[in-house]
C-alpha cells in the first residue's frame, strides 16, 4: 500500500469517526424534537419511523391551548394517555426563567467585585476566606439537602422563588468567584496602577478599567451560573412544592413518571425544555469553550 | 490653612474606605455561601449522631456512632459501595478516552470537525434529569428507538430490556454518563492540546516520527496535568451521580445501580431514616475529600516539575 492510499484510508477513518460521533451527540436531541411532532400510535409502532409520516404540531397546541389533538380522539384512546400535567411545563418554563436569570444576575453584580478584591487587592483574611468559599463546594449535595430544607422553612420561604434563588447562589458564587478572580489575574495590571496612581478608587478601577477587559470572562461567567441554576434538580425538587414555583426539570421528571402521561407529550415537554439551554450552548460557544478552556490551563 | 486641612480630611477619608472596601466587597457573598455551609455541616454531623426516622416523630435519642455502624456494616453499603468502584472506573476510563480521542479530533483538521464541535457541548448544557430521560426512553424495552434501530438493521431479533438486565443496565447507565460528561473532557483536552506548540509536533515529524510514536512521546507526556485533572474530576462526580440514577434505573434493577449517593437519597426520601441517611453522606464527603487533597497534592507535583 502506498502512503498516499494509507493517508486517504486514515481520513475516511477519520471522518467515520466524527460522523459517528455527531450521531451519538446530537441524535439524542434529533429523536426528542422528531418524536414531539408525532402522533401517539405513530410512535408506538414496532420498529417506528424515524422520519414521521404526518408530522403535527397538535402535541404542542395541546400543551399550549388544552386542545386535545385529534390523533386521541380518533384512535378511541381519547384522554387515557393524555395528562394534564404535561400543560404544566409553560408555567414550569417561566419559572426556571425567572430564577435562573436572577441568580445569573446576582451572580455577576456580587461576584464581580468579590472576584476583583480577591485578584487584586490585599486585605486581613483574604487567603482563608477565599480557601472557604472554594471549600464550600465540596459537600455532597445529600448531606445538606435536609439542613437546606430547615433553613428555608425557617425563613418561610418554601415554594418560593426567592428560595430557589438563595440555594442556587450559594451553589454558583463560589464557582462564579474563583473562575472571575483567575480570569482578573490573567490580565495585565498597567492599566489599573495607571488609574489608580490618577487618584480612583479600587472601585472606580474595577468598574470603568477591568470591567470592559473582562466583557468574554463576564459573559462565559454568567452563562455558567445560568445553566447551573436552570439545570439545578435536586434542591428545587424538594424546596418547591407547586406549581408557584417548580421549575422544568422538577416538571419533566414528574411528568414522566406519571404512567398517564403519553410518550408523544413527554417529548413535547422535554422538547421545550431543552430549547433555552440548546440556543444558550449554540449561540455563546464560542465564550463558553474559551471560560472551560480557561478554567483549565490559566494559573 | 483651611484649604489644607480639607485635603487631609479627604485624604484620610479616603484611605479609610480603601482599608474597608475589601470588606464590603466580599462579604455578602460570603454570608450566603456561610449560611448555606456552616449551619448544615453542623447540622448534618448533629443529625448524624441521634436517631432520626421519621416515621418516629416524638423519639430522637443520642446513639453515638451507631448510625455509622449500623450503615457500614448493613449488606446494601457493601453492594452500593462496590457498584460505586465498578461505575467509577467504567465512567472514569470512558469519559478520558472519549475526551482524549474527541478533543484530538477537533483539533484535527479533518473538515467534519466543524460540525462536531458546534453540537459538542449540547449535553453539557442541559439537565442531567433530561439527559437521564431521553436515554431512558431511547433504550425503551417496548418503544425505544435503538431498540428500533438495531431491529431495522437485523441486528437483533427481538426487542432488548436494556434497563432491566443487572449488566445491560450498568452499561447503558454508563453509556448515558459519557454522554453527558464526555464534551467536557473533550474540550479540556482540545484546550491542552492548543498549547501545544506546532513546532514540537514539526520538529518530531523531521526526525521521522510516526504517528503513534508522535501521540506516545509528545502529545500524551504534554497532555499528562489535563488528563489527571479530568481523571479526579471525574471520579468525584461518578460518586456523587444521583440525578442520571434517580430518572435512569431507579438504583434497579433489583440492587444492580445503587450507587453510594442513590443509596444515602433512599435511606433519607424512602426508609425516612434521616440518621442513617446524612452518616452515609458524610461518609461520601471524607471519601470525596480524601480525593481533593489527593487531587492538590498531585497538582502541585505537576507544577513543580514544569
Amino acid at each position: 500500500m502506498g502512503e498516499k492510499t494509507k493517508r486517504n484510508l486514515r481520513l475516511l477513518f477519520a471522518n467515520l469517526a466524527v460522523l459517528l460521533l455527531i450521531v451519538y451527540i446530537g441524535g439524542p436531541f434529533v429523536w426528542m424534537a422528531v418524536a414531539s411532532i408525532q402522533g401517539e400510535n405513530e410512535l408506538l409502532r414496532r420498529p417506528q419511523r424515524i422520519i414521521p409520516q404526518n408530522p403535527t404540531l397538535d402535541n404542542y397546541n395541546y400543551v399550549f391551548t388544552g386542545k386535545v389533538p385529534q390523533a386521541y380522539e380518533v384512535k378511541g384512546q381519547l384522554r387515557s394517555r393524555i395528562s394534564q400535567e404535561a400543560r404544566l411545563i409553560a408555567p414550569a418554563l417561566k419559572n426556571s426563567f425567572i430564577v435562573a436569570i436572577s441568580v445569573m444576575t446576582i451572580n455577576l453584580i456580587l461576584g464581580t467585585p468579590a472576584a476583583y478584591t480577591f485578584a487584586r487587592l490585599r486585605f486581613r483574611g483574604k487567603r482563608p476566606g477565599y480557601n472557604f468559599i472554594l471549600a464550600s463546594r465540596l459537600m455532597p449535595a445529600m448531606a445538606v439537602a435536609i439542613p437546606y430544607y430547615v433553613i428555608i422553612q425557617t425563613l418561610k420561604l418554601l415554594d418560593t422563588y426567592l428560595a430557589l434563588i438563595l440555594v442556587h447562589l450559594a451553589l454558583t458564587l463560589p464557582f462564579t468567584i474563583w473562575f472571575l478572580t483567575l480570569y482578573i489575574s490573567n490580565i495585565p495590571r498597567e492599566m489599573e496602577d495607571a488609574g489608580l496612581v490618577d487618584g480612583c478608587t479600587p472601585f472606580q478601577a474595577l468598574t470603568r478599567i477591568v470591567v470592559p477587559m473582562m466583557a468574554p470572562g463576564l459573559v462565559a461567567g454568567a452563562a455558567f451560573a445560568f445553566m447551573t441554576s436552570y439545570n439545578e434538580f435536586l434542591f428545587a425538587r424538594f424546596l418547591t412544592q407547586s406549581i408557584a414555583s417548580q421549575t422544568s426539570p422538577v416538571i419533566i421528571a414528574s411528568i414522566s413518571g406519571n404512567p398517564d402521561a403519553s410518550y408523544t407529550l413527554i417529548s413535547v415537554c422535554i422538547t421545550l425544555g431543552l430549547i433555552p439551554p440548546l440556543i444558550l450552548a449554540i449561540s455563546m460557544r464560542k465564550w463558553l469553550t474559551e471560560g472551560l478552556s480557561a478554567s483549565i490551563t490559566f494559573r | 490653612m483651611d484649604a489644607n486641612l480639607t485635603m487631609q480630611s479627604v485624604r484620610v477619608k479616603a484611605r479609610f474606605w480603601d482599608r474597608v472596601y475589601p470588606y464590603i466587597s466580599v462579604t455578602i457573598p460570603f454570608l450566603v455561601i456561610a449560611l448555606f455551609t456552616i449551619y448544615p455541616v453542623l447540622y448534618a454531623v448533629r443529625i448524624s449522631f441521634y436517631q432520626y426516622i421519621l416515621t418516629k416523630p416524638k423519639a430522637h435519642p443520642f446513639i453515638g456512632l451507631k448510625n455509622f455502624t449500623e450503615v457500614i456494616s448493613s449488606y446494601y453499603f457493601k453492594t452500593s459501595l462496590t457498584n460505586t468502584a465498578i461505575y467509577a472506573f467504567a465512567a472514569v476510563v470512558g469519559v478520558t478516552i472519549f475526551g482524549l480521542a474527541v478533543g484530538m479530533l477537533l483539533n484535527s483538521k479533518i473538515r467534519t470537525a466543524n460540525y462536531l464541535k458546534i453540537i459538542i457541548l449540547l449535553p453539557w448544557a442541559i439537565p442531567t434529569v433530561v439527559a437521564g430521560l431521553m436515554w431512558k426512553w431511547i433504550l425503551n424495552s417496548d418503544f425505544g428507538i435503538f431498540n428500533g434501530i438495531l431491529y431495522s438493521l437485523g441486528l437483533i431479533e427481538s426487542y432488548i430490556p436494556f434497563l432491566a438486565d443487572p449488566t445491560l443496565a450498568k452499561i447503558s447507565l454508563v453509556m448515558a454518563h459519557i454522554w453527558k460528561e464526555g464534551p467536557l473532557a473533550a474540550i479540556f483536552v482540545l484546550a491542552g492540546l492548543q498549547l501545544i506548540p506546532d513546532e514540537l509536533y514539526e520538529a518530531a515529524r523531521i526526525d521521522g516520527g510516526g504517528g503513534w510514536r508522535i501521540f506516545r512521546m509528545i502529545t500524551l507526556p504534554l497532555l499528562r496535568p489535563i488528563l489527571l485533572i479530568i481523571v479526579i474530576y471525574e471520579t468525584l462526580t461518578a460518586i456523587l451521580v444521583f440525578d442520571l440514577i434517580y430518572v435512569l434505573t431507579g438504583g434497579g434493577p433489583g440492587d444492580s445501580t445503587s450507587l453510594i449517593s442513590w443509596f444515602a437519597y433512599a435511606e433519607i426520601f424512602r426508609n425516612l431514616n434521616l440518621g442513617h441517611g446524612v452518616a452515609l453522606a458524610i461518609i461520601i464527603a471524607l471519601i470525596t475529600l480524601m480525593l481533593i487533597l489527593l487531587y492538590l497534592r498531585v497538582i502541585r507535583s505537576e507544577e513543580s516539575v514544569a
